[in-house]
């Protein structure tokens, strides 16, 4: 009767190849790929590669949070970014800064962390409200204890001395006297040189100056029989002495890619993070009257009334839930007292900062 | 043309040498235009930027949120901004027309639509050559309305 092609349990041999085909297509093919990404790339990987996902902190920040890596081996870290643009560096004291990492992008490099400790791997362009929370740690541990404890920092012995001291680093710090016209740090020159010897022998000492405002070296320098301008002047001059050149250019783009979003770029307080803080209530807590906002290095004020030992605690520290970050975990010593520095040449030598 | 004819035309020639020539008082000096530009998502403000042709344009560029980029084409300008690190731009608006320039980082979901534009104006050759137009139909009309009736134009 009809002719009907050979069937094998109610299929036709071409059915069967026909499903045969797609079977391979719709499993084997994802399958293939999960196999070489998850198998066959790591074995044939000549180092370990670490996937970080950066994202703003509201959907998620830097993840993985914690990453455990032995020192002396070296890994490829691989970052992307899925949402806008953010720059990834690791610190302290690797030198490791990524750059911009846009969105659809991938940046890897590879790393050997050569010393045990806790890296902290942060973003370094504003990039939300919540952008300095924007953190995950790297615990580097010595491969051969890896359950030891990490070594933590020696403690800081500027920090412990201002706590023997009993120094409280939130207490407001205005001076009680500001000048009356603007800095000349270059007339300040000539007139520590024209001091000579008289120049008081504390003020020529960079450890009496860290730990003394400028508002009480211009009293000793007043007492010593100095005009006010020119007792300014001199001390402009001896709190801006550390700074140049190449130096100078190094802490000014550490300073704009930190600290410049909420300090603003020429240190009045008025970047653009100053306004995303206010609009969230940072610094509104505790009974506080007025909340507090970033700090104006511009501002003769407040500004004069610090030390650098001040400001470089409270750096190191941050401000206690006033959307100050804690850079401790991210910057070197040496990179906060550059930073100190540099608020005292925004300070006293605003036209000086370099621009980009 | 009789002599006299060309005497009637003498004052439209010099009109129209005025016309050429004149500086117009709407289109001043090329200067340079200080600008500032503040980018958000997503959104650029001023929306607008006009200049004249020939200015030397400064722009400083700002961004309040995120990294945006500003891109205009047809002046090989492209520049990416952080907040808090204002970037300084410069170029010479040496092409008049309307330009639109855009977001060049991709910034977030609304990001193909931050736009702007760059109005460079007046166009004086436009100007000139609209006022030249209206001189030499002037002596057209006038010299024909002089001719006797029925004459041709240049029979002499
Ligand atoms: C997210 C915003 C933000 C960033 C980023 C930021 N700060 Fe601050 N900073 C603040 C706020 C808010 C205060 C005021 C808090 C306080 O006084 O306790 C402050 C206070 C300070 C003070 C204390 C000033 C004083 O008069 O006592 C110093 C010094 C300082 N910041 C330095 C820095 C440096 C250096 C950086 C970059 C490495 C930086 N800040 C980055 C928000 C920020
Ligand atoms: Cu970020
Ligand atoms: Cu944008």
């Amino acid at each position: 009767m009809t002719e009907r092609p050979t069937r094998t349990a109610g299929r036709t041999r071409g059915e069967i190849v026909a499903l045969a085909a797609l079977v391979v297509i719709l499993v084997g093919f994802p399958a293939g790929v999960l196999l070489y990404q998850f198998v066959v790339r790591p074995a044939v990987a000549d180092v370990r590669t670490i996937d970080l996902l950066a994202r703003v902190p509201e959907t998620g920040g830097i993840t993985p949070e914690t990453i455990k890596v032995a020192a002396g081996e070296p890994v490829r870290l691989r970052v992307s970014v899925p949402d806008v643009t953010h720059g990834i560096a690791i610190g302290p004291g690797l030198a490791l800064d990524l750059g911009h990492v846009d969105p659809g992008q991938v940046k890897e490099v590879r790393v050997t962390f050569e010393r045990p400790g806790r890296y902290t791997v942060y973003c370094n362009v504003w990039c939300s409200p919540n952008h300095w929370r924007m953190r995950s740690t790297i615990l580097v541990y010595d491969p051969a204890r890896p359950d030891a404890a990490l070594p933590s920092d020696a403690p800081d012995p500027v920090i412990e001395s201002l706590a023997a001291r009993h120094v409280d680093l939130d207490a407001p710090h205005e001076a009680p006297a500001v000048p009356a016209r603007p800095f000349a740090s270059e007339r300040g020159a000539r007139v520590v040189d024209r001091l000579g010897p008289a120049l008081p022998a504390d003020l020529a000492r960079p450890e009496w100056r860290r730990r003394h405002s400028p508002a009480q070296a211009w009293a000793r320098l007043v007492a010593a029989g100095l005009a006010r301008d020119e007792a300014w002047d001199a001390v402009a001059h001896l709190w801006v002495g550390a700074l140049d050149g190449a130096r100078l250019e190094a802490v000014a783009t550490l300073f704009r890619k930190n600290c410049a979003a909420c300090h603003g770029e020429s240190g009045d307080g008025r970047g653009p993070g100053a306004a995303a803080l206010a609009a969230q209530g940072i610094g509104q807590h505790g009974g506080a009257a007025a909340p507090k906002k970033p700090a104006a290095f511009t501002r003769a004020g407040s500004m004069l009334g610090g030390t650098s030992e001040l400001y470089y605690a409270k750096v190191r520290r941050g401000g206690m839930g006033t959307g100050m970050p804690s850079w401790g975990p991210v910057l070197t010593r040496d990179e906060t007292w550059m930073l100190v520095d540099y608020l005292w040449t925004l300070q006293f030598r605003p036209a000086r900062a370099p621009r980009v | 043309m009789t002599r006299a004819r060309l005497w009637l035309l003498l004052p439209f020639g010099a009109l129209a040498l005025v016309v050429l020539l004149v500086p117009l008082p709407f289109a001043p000096a090329p200067v340079t235009r200080e600008l500032t530009v503040v980018a958000r998502q997503f959104a650029f403000e001023p929306p607008v930027l006009r200049v004249n042709r020939g200015d030397r344009v400064r722009l400083t560029l700002e961004a309040s949120d995120v990294v945006h980029g500003l891109h205009v084409d047809e002046y090989g300008v492209d520049a990416r901004v952080e907040p808090g690190i204002a970037r300084r731009v410069e170029f010479v608006a040496d092409r008049a027309g309307k330009f639109r320039y855009r977001c060049s980082v991709s910034c977030g979901p609304l990001h193909p639509f931050m736009t702007g534009e760059l109005v460079v104006s007046p166009n004086l050759p436009f100007v000139r050559a609209v006022g030249l137009t209206l001189v030499v139909l002037a002596a057209t009309l006038v010299s024909l309305r002089r001719l006797p009736p029925g004459g041709a134009p240049g029979t002499t």
